[in-house]
């Protein structure tokens, strides 16, 4: 539901030279919610951040934050924070003094800056490690420092570009669980910029695919995952089929997929076991290719081998119509 | 590595430590014969045969030297010439390379492109005007007059430059949503981010201007105003050529730079690392 203190972008365009990076994108980010911008490298995502951060300049439309363009603001009075990718902590600064900085740019005295640093400290489970130098922090904990420093600013919006890029996978699982969860106890918009489907559809409560400088679906997670508009979002999301049939081009989720005794005809090109499910990749006619993820007890029930023909099926309504 | 490879590897380890130490000792022996000439009584001095170390040792030249001449004033000059060109040319040096590093004006890569083309033009060649322009300002004879013609180092510039551009952008970016002004940014993030660079840069140009000698002996005329190079050329012209005496007064006018760079040993070889193939 639209609050006042909404984030909007109206017709926002970024261009380099002739090159657009971002064409004429307009979203509403509901405030309080968990956003992520998803897509491929060079889709013009980073661009959107970066010009809600205020660190490239809007080439053309507006950026409305609690009711005011802040499209020509500096940084420091939009409204927003940002974690970067890279962190950006500085080296010769302990934590705290680390998360403190902006209070002490403000001219904020410096016991008044330490306790407030120390409550966000306390908030990211940092307190024990204030006094240390980043160098002497694992890729967490300096994650966790950054969001403080974030955080300390007291944004309406925090937006976070590729923060768990950097991170080796158990620990992304287990940070993205944090993120979300301080997410719910500040109440405040998070934007995540991400090329990590599983990432974006465990995180977000509302998803905006990116492609070509556009978005070219917009919703919440499972609405996206389950009924993607177009071939790419499909194709993005991952999970789906792409099919050309008879009555147009459709997607269809690779789980949803099921050897049959009827259906359309199919030879097996790949079999592939994945624990809970079997990946059985097919060659349907018109040279299609088609994922079917079987469980496992089925497969294993009337098992396939490369070469053999199988028929596949689904449910139709399962079956989704794409626009593109 | 085999057993035939070690040893090879070992050989030619020991060739080439072997032929650095030679290379050491050719370039430490003026020093310690200057040193040890200095250490000795004049007659020793011109005979004509070596002797390595002095048959009667004796400090007399250095106690000529410090009493007998203005080399406290000489002293004086140097430091406040050197510390003065130091800190004025670090700070506008790291300044300029901020801006050509970090900030969007119009003129800049001109001007960059000027800062490369300075190299083009020797110290030399400008001499005449530095001197003509000393002159007409009524700075002959001042310590602003021997520093303001010694104040630009493009190498210093250059060097700062570089290092700005390495510096991450997230850096910048971070600071920024911070509310941090291009002062800031520069002094509280950056600067202190790597001390190591603006130590180093200022070793090596307190060196410089320490070591300087054509144009502090251009621009000054009075004893009393000369920097510690120019003045040790007139203990010759006042006591004729006495060699030891000589050697005495260049061993204490080299005396600070030895120090520095014992104390700093590692930081002027960083200094020189960063400016390599740079200084024209």
């Amino acid at each position: 539901m639209r609050t006042g203190r909404d984030l909007e972008l109206v017709a926002v365009t970024k261009r380099y030279g002739t090159t657009v990076a971002v064409n004429a994108v307009s979203h509403l980010f509901i405030e309080g919610s968990y956003v992520c911008l998803l897509g491929p490298s060079g889709c013009g995502k980073s661009s959107t951040l970066r010009m809600i951060a205020g660190h490239e300049t809007v080439t053309e439309g507006a950026i409305i934050l609690a009711g005011k363009d802040i499209a020509q603001l500096p940084p420091a009075r939009r409204g927003t924070a940002m974690m970067f990718q890279s962190y950006a902590l500085f080296p010769h600064l302990t934590v705290r003094d680390n998360v403190a900085f902006s209070l002490k740019m403000k001219g904020i005295d410096k016991a008044e800056r330490h306790r407030e640093a120390d409550q966000l400290l306390d908030l990211v489970g940092m307190t024990a490690l204030a006094d240390r130098l980043p160098a002497q922090l694992s890729g967490g904990q300096q994650q966790r420092a950054a969001l403080a420093r974030a955080l300390i600013t007291k944004p309406q919006v925090l937006l976070l570009d590729e923060p768990l890029s950097a991170l080796d996978p158990f620990l992304r699982i287990h940070m993205r669980a944090e993120l979300k969860k301080l997410q719910r106890e500040l109440g405040i918009t998070f934007i995540h910029v991400t090329h990590g489907q599983d990432e974006a559809l465990a995180l977000a409560d509302e998803i905006v695919v990116m492609n070509n400088a556009v978005i070219e679906q917009a919703g919440p997670a499972r609405e996206v995952f389950n009924a993607p508009k177009t071939a790419f979002v499909a194709r993005f999301i991952g999970g789906h089929n792409v099919l050309a049939l008879p009555q147009g081009r459709f997607a269809v989720r690779a789980d949803e997929v099921r050897l049959a005794q009827d259906g359309a005809e199919a030879v097996v090109t790949s079999v592939e076991y994945q624990g809970a499910h079997v990946a059985l990749n097919g060659r349907m006619a018109g040279n299609q290719e088609i994922l079917a993820l079987i469980p496992e007890a089925d497969f294993f029930a009337d098992p396939k081998s490369p070469g053999d023909s199988v028929r596949l099926s689904w449910r139709a309504d399962r079956a989704h119509p794409l626009e593109a | 590595m085999t057993a035939t490879g070690i040893r090879r590897a070992n050989f030619w380890g020991g060739v080439i430590t072997a032929l650095t130490i030679l290379m050491a000792l050719i370039w430490a022996f003026p020093l310690y014969w200057g040193v040890i000439s200095s250490l000795k009584p004049e007659d020793e001095v011109v005979r004509p045969y070596i002797e390595l170390w002095p048959e009667n040792l004796t400090f007399q030249h250095y106690v000529h030297a410090l009493t007998a001449t203005q080399i406290g004033a000489w002293y004086v000059n140097s430091i406040a010439v050197a510390v003065g060109v130091t800190v004025i040319t670090i700070v506008t040096s790291m300044l300029c390379g901020y801006a050509l590093s970090q900030l969007q004006f119009p003129g800049r890569k001109l001007l960059w492109w000027l800062i490369l083309a300075s190299f083009m033009v020797p110290t030399q060649a400008l001499i005449i005007n530095h001197f003509v322009l000393t002159s007409q300002l009524g700075l002959i004879n001042t310590w602003a007059g021997i520093m303001l013609p010694q104040l630009i180092h493009p190498v210093i510039i250059i060097v700062y430059k570089q290092f700005f551009d390495q510096v991450p952008h997230d850096f910048r970016e971070a600071a920024v949503m911070d509310n941090a002004g291009e002062f800031r940014i520069l002094f509280r993030v950056y600067l202190p981010m790597n001390w190591g660079v603006t130590t180093a840069l200022s070793i090596v140009c307190f060196i410089w201007t320490w070591n300087a000698f054509l144009w502090p002996f251009l621009s000054v005329t009075r004893t009393e105003m000369m920097t510690i190079t120019v003045g040790i050329t007139q203990v010759n012209d006042a006591f004729g050529v006495y060699y030891a005496r000589e050697l005495a007064a260049a061993v204490l006018a080299g005396l600070p730079v030895a120090l520095a760079y014992l104390l700093f040993q590692r930081r002027v070889t960083e200094a020189i690392t960063l400016s390599a193939g740079i200084k024209g």
